[in-house]
């Protein structure tokens, strides 16, 4: 065979449409590609729904050919009446489907950004955006949510009501007054917009403003079960689209029966993005592709060297990665003792006044992102000594800074919460059951923390664009000397980033259920960030070489989403459940706790729907249901062990007809020689 | 049947549309893409196959170190030169498309690694194909153990019937665990 083994014959019969020479050029093509024999018609059963044409453009093979053969099946299709008009309403609804994809296709968001940014920096970094992207739609959906079953009706119900609220419980309890008393000073209007006191205070930002509309007759719709259900639906809402996220990549595992996880022969078949144009950027991936397998086969040659090591290495390499873990936990230890301190004396001194008042506030966040610039620092000069390959020390990195985040926040909830309920002075407690004196309605003061950390972590990003970004690049480039060769153009590092957003979203999941508006505030500044991050990327960027891969990061990010959501479902329930509801501002100022609104709610229905619910809740449904869950996650998970052996039998079967062929070859050609 | 001087029949571009997976838009840009690299005379000549010099002109294909490997494996001549008629860009453009399935982009991109086109990935394939991805300069290809070691993994992963080479099916089994590929088997115009 001198003519290459594709196009035997082939290409002189492109131009000749007669059925006799097709069959000529399959049986040479077919030994090599079984698959792409043109006379053999395409299993009948499978296909007739989709019709020709579905089977046409799968076919690979050139267009001239591909004439023939719809030629050959048009003349084999036989015309009766009845199949003949369902291959058109096919036809039509195919049509129906290519228009709606492209229309969805014009309204993906940033959809021109997003592939300059891949094809300029990698899919590492894109990761990162689409990340963000997914947030942004998240956050919009959920304020879409909120406004639909608690602001609008809010808003409608409100100037129906008038200002009649039913005034239970003690005297003390219902003072109230969060609108600012006298001649107001200009700039104290910026101050309260910051930290949300003030004239901000009591609007519909806040869980104070919402009012409690059951004592209305003519009203049916309940606002109080409205919001708690719209929070706890919210919540649900996001775990259903992470998981769904989440979910792509777990099934091409389970299926295969292995893991995802990059392996040689997938980075060098898949690893190429022909979207990319420009020399430039060329360069860039061929750069990323040449390190990245020098860092793979690097660290295959440092898993062997380490499996070969003498038992007193061992001991010795062993016994340094525990000092240094204790190390870096000394350090995120020193850090959360800071924070704790800096919460205790700003809510001390949450009574002053002016700029100075303000600082004080703005405390725990300002020691916050602080402690979270400073210890990732830290752990980053240690880690090298601790000789780990280095996509586990990414890992670490990830992982201690996720822990120092979460654990912040966590923080400056459980003194807040302290405070509420009267850890430290109880009797200031055994008057409305909460703490009156410093907080009147203290889940706005919760929904004011949550407010301000989002707001200043949107100011940081700003002021890390216009003061230490911008000011990098100038002095790199245009003064270029031994020190700025040294520290060079700014990295944009995507696990830290994408930290910084799932801390972002914790912070709105958790505040979202004491100031509605949190959700679309966030995605107003998700929208801003997206801007500055591209901006900052294109102009003051160079390349990271290290890369990071992109399926099973995303995966892990999710993830770590996944336990952001966790701790603010835990603060909600919590403060559902356990804390007296302020009896002064809010919906559920008449109830004992906020959990009492369902009750009293479901005592309203007809004895029927409440007999069904009351069976719902019963033992009698949920045990049986909770073990039907059991054996589908143990059927689920058996399923996946099956295809695993499948995979792994199905291989060895290949590998031994494989061995079969090459036996029987060499017998062909022993007795041929005889 | 082939394209006419300068402007698509209906007849045909809903052929098109039907043999490729292309969009009524995008094959219209293809068509006005090709017809600039045409000289003024080919413009008048139907089924003109144009030189793989100037095919490699397109901004999307210049730079993109498989290029001249796409020419050879979609075109339709019979001197082997890489030359492409206006149908063989269609084809091309199909592929690479995104709705393309994944067996089209597979069977195209294993075709595409093929240097010798023997139908299989041997080590000189595979040697071939990492150099490209890692460049073409001396500084930013591997070293010779590098590569060696290199090689042996990829036959250890993929080559299931351990030939010492990979044929279509193993690589479209590798291929088939990858959620990246069909997103970056893609050139839009």
């Amino acid at each position: 065979m001198q003519d290459s083994a594709y196009n035997n014959g082939l290409g002189a019969h492109s131009d000749r449409q007669s059925l006799r020479m097709r069959r000529a050029p399959s049986r040479s093509s077919s030994r090599k590609y079984p698959h792409l024999d043109p006379s053999s018609d395409p299993d009948p059963d499978e296909d007739s729904d989709d019709g020709p044409t579905r089977d046409l453009r799968t076919i690979p093979l050139q267009m001239g050919l591909k004439r023939t053969v719809r030629q050959a099946q048009q003349m084999q299709t036989p015309i009766v009446s009845d199949g003949y008009s369902w291959k058109k309403k096919n036809k039509s609804l195919l049509k129906l489907k290519t228009v709606a994809i492209e229309i969805l296709h014009f309204f993906t968001l940033w959809r021109k950004s997003m592939q300059k940014i891949g094809g300029n920096f990698g899919g590492g970094v894109l990761s990162y955006f689409l990340f963000l992207r997914f947030l942004v739609l998240l956050n919009f959906f959920s304020f879409l949510l909120i406004a639909g079953f608690v602001i609008i009706p809010s808003v409608v119900f409100r100037s129906e009501e008038g200002s009649s609220v039913n005034s239970t419980g003690r005297e003390e309890c219902m003072v109230y007054n969060p609108n600012p008393q006298g001649l107001v000073v200009f700039y104290t209007y910026f101050l309260d917009f910051l930290s949300g006191t003030g004239f901000i205070e009591f609007t519909y930002l806040f869980y104070g403003f919402y009012n409690n509309n059951s004592n209305n007759i003519n009203v049916s719709y309940n606002i109080p079960l409205a919001y708690l259900s719209t929070a706890a639906f919210f919540l649900l809402f996001c775990l259903f689209c992470i998981i769904i996220r989440m979910g792509t990549t777990a099934r091409v595992a389970v299926a295969t029966g292995g893991s995802v996880e990059g392996s040689y022969s997938m980075l060098v078949f898949t690893g190429w993005d022909y979207s990319s144009t420009g020399g430039q950027a060329t360069k860039l991936k061929q750069q990323n592709i040449y390190y990245r397998l020098q860092v793979d086969l690097e660290e295959e040659r440092i898993k062997k060297k380490s499996a070969s090591l003498t038992q007193c290495q061992k001991v010795s390499l062993y016994s340094g990665r525990v000092c240094l873990f204790i190390l870096a936990f000394g350090f995120i230890g020193a850090a959360i003792a800071g924070i704790f301190f800096a919460t205790n004396f700003s809510q001390q001194n949450s009574d002053q006044e002016g700029i100075l008042g303000l600082f004080y506030e703005y405390l725990p966040s300002i020691v916050i992102t602080g402690a979270n610039f400073i210890v990732p620092l830290l752990n980053d000069q240690i880690a090298p000594l601790e000789r780990y390959s280095p996509s586990v020390t990414v890992i670490m990195a990830l992982f201690r800074a996720v822990l120092l985040r979460l654990v912040s926040l966590i923080i400056l909830l459980y003194t807040l919460w302290r405070q509420i309920t009267c850890e430290k002075t109880p009797e200031d407690c055994a008057l409305c059951k909460y703490n009156v004196k410093v907080y009147q309605c203290w889940e706005t003061r919760v929904g004011q923390e949550m407010y301000k950390l989002t707001l200043f972590d949107l100011i940081i990003n700003f002021a890390m664009l216009f003061l230490v970004e911008i000011p990098r690049r100038i002095v790199v480039d245009n003064w270029p000397n031994k020190l700025t060769r040294w520290v060079g153009r700014q990295e944009f590092v995507v696990p830290y980033n994408v930290l910084g957003l799932v801390y972002g979203q914790t912070v709105v999941w958790t505040g979202a259920f004491f100031c509605p508006l949190l959700p679309l505030i966030n995605t107003i500044k998700f929208i801003i960030l997206f801007y500055t991050k591209k901006t900052t990327l294109f102009t003051n960027c160079r390349p990271a070489l290290r890369t990071f891969r992109s399926t099973t990061s995303s995966f892990f990010f999710s993830g770590i989403l996944l336990l952001g959501l966790f701790l603010a479902s835990l603060v909600m329930i919590y403060s559902v459940a356990e804390i007296h509801p302020s009896m002064a501002c809010g919906p559920f100022r008449i109830f004992n706790s906020m959990w009492e609104v369902v009750p009293v709610s479901i005592t309203k229905l007809t004895q029927t729907t409440r007999e069904f619910l009351f069976f719902i809740g019963s033992q009698a449904f949920s045990i049986p249901l909770f073990a039907l869950s059991c054996l589908m996650l143990c059927y689920i998970v058996a399923l996946s062990n099956v295809y695993k052996k499948s995979v792994t039998l199905l291989k060895t079967q290949l590998k031994l007809e494989g061995q079969d062929k090459r036996f029987l070859v060499r017998q062909i050609e022993r007795f041929s020689r005889m | 049947m082939g394209t006419t001087a300068s402007q698509l029949g209906k007849e045909l571009l809903s052929e098109y549309q039907e043999l490729t997976f292309l969009t009524k838009q995008e094959i219209l840009l293809a068509h006005k893409r090709f017809t600039e690299l045409l000289t003024r005379e080919e413009k008048d000549i139907p089924n003109v196959r144009v030189p793989m010099e100037r095919i490699l002109t397109l901004p999307e294909l210049k730079s993109n170190p498989f290029r001249k490997r796409i020419c050879y494996v979609f075109s339709t001549s019979e001197h082997k030169d890489g030359s492409l008629t206006f149908e063989d860009f269609l084809d091309l453009l199909s592929a690479f498309s995104d709705s393309a399935t994944m067996e089209i982009k597979s069977h195209y991109a294993f075709r595409i690694f093929d240097f010798d086109d023997d139908g299989t990935l041997d080590s000189d394939d595979l040697q071939k194909l990492v150099n490209c991805l890692t460049g073409e300069t001396d500084d930013t290809q591997l070293t010779f153990e590098e590569m060696k070691q290199l090689i042996s993994n990829i036959l250890e992963e993929s080559d299931i019937d351990k030939d010492g080479t990979v044929n279509l099916s193993e690589f479209q089994h590798v291929i088939s665990r990858s959620p990246d590929f069909v997103s970056s088997f893609k050139i839009v115009l």
